[in-house]
């Protein structure tokens, strides 16, 4: 009885061991991220690709004034934590930084930077100085 | 006969008297009946007690009948108690294997917090909160969260003519 009950405590702490690498690495993957531009127009029949249902449905939600929204350019791009990647958007310089744990920092050159979470279901707007336009980040599977 | 000579009597029978003194008292009981009578009652009344006094005797010798004692206690006693395990596996099971997983527990939770990030350190509450830093003092950010999208739309100053 004593035997076995220190067997349990053994696999016990060789569990969390195990559970604790496992952690570890998990928190060292990479993220991989889109940034779109994209132009707000209330002219349908603006030049551009639509953006995505969900993304239109997202930015129609927001207190913004149009009522299309167009795809300029999209970068798609695969970040470590702590690697940055800098775009040019919209005539703006952007810096996008993995800071771990599906958080993001967004600096946009000149004007300021973002720091905010990223999970699967979340987006991140912001306006570049372009008029009319702004980006778009999230993260895609 | 006084009390001083009846006590004369009783430490001339006992023996206690100077042998100069004794032979007066010896003398004095020959020339003195009722001396005589009370000298014999008082070695009456001395064999009495003597041959009254109960004789008890154990059959055993002292330290035998203590020491049989002792065993009996001894074979009482739980048969653990009296042998120790004293083997490597019983070793290994009372020492090893607490050892083991103490060091365990100790490495998992190092392991666990040097490699916990800082923002996980700083609060759970702070994980989704979104912070805006503008370059220009003169500037200035909005910020807007949809909670039911998951949208946060942050909004520098510059272009504020363009939300509603």
């Amino acid at each position: 009885m004593k035997f076995l009950t220190m067997t349990r405590l053994v696999c016990a702490a060789l569990f969390f061991l195990l559970f604790a690498v496992v952690t570890a690495h998990a928190g060292d993957g990479t993220m991989k991220l889109e940034a779109q531009l994209v132009v707000g127009s209330n002219d349908p029949q603006t030049k551009g690709k639509p953006v995505s249902p969900q993304i239109e449905r997202k930015l129609k939600r927001l207190p913004l004034k149009w009522g299309s929204y167009f795809v300029v350019s999209s970068q798609q791009f695969s970040l470590a934590q702590d690697e940055s990647k800098a775009l040019v958007l919209g005539g703006s310089d952007l810096v996008v930084k993995y800071i771990g744990r599906e958080r993001v920092e967004l600096t946009l050159v000149n004007r300021g930077k973002i720091s905010q979470s990223l999970h699967q279901d979340q987006t991140l707007v912001t306006n570049v100085k372009d008029e009319n336009s702004f980006i778009v980040l999230r993260q895609v599977n | 006969m006084n009390e001083e000579q009846q006590l004369k009597l009783q430490a001339f029978l006992d023996g206690e008297l100077p042998e100069r003194e004794a032979r007066e008292i010896l003398a004095w009981t020959q020339r003195d009946g009722a001396a005589a009578a009370l000298l014999a009652e008082l070695k009456n009344t001395r064999q009495a007690l003597v041959k009254s006094e109960p004789h008890l005797s154990v059959p055993e010798s002292r330290d035998f009948f203590w020491s049989k004692i002792e065993r009996e206690i001894q074979r009482l006693e739980p048969e653990t108690a009296r042998t120790p395990d004293a083997s490597l596996f019983a070793g290994l099971r009372r020492w090893f294997f607490p050892a083991v997983a103490l060091g365990a527990l100790v490495i998992a939770g190092l392991i666990a917090y040097l490699n916990t990030p800082k923002t996980v350190v700083d609060g759970v509450a702070d994980a989704d909160t979104t912070t805006v830093e503008t370059t220009l003092a003169s500037a200035d950010a909005t910020t807007y969260r949809d909670a039911g999208e998951g949208t946060t739309l942050v909004w520098f100053s510059d272009d504020t003519t363009a939300i509603n």
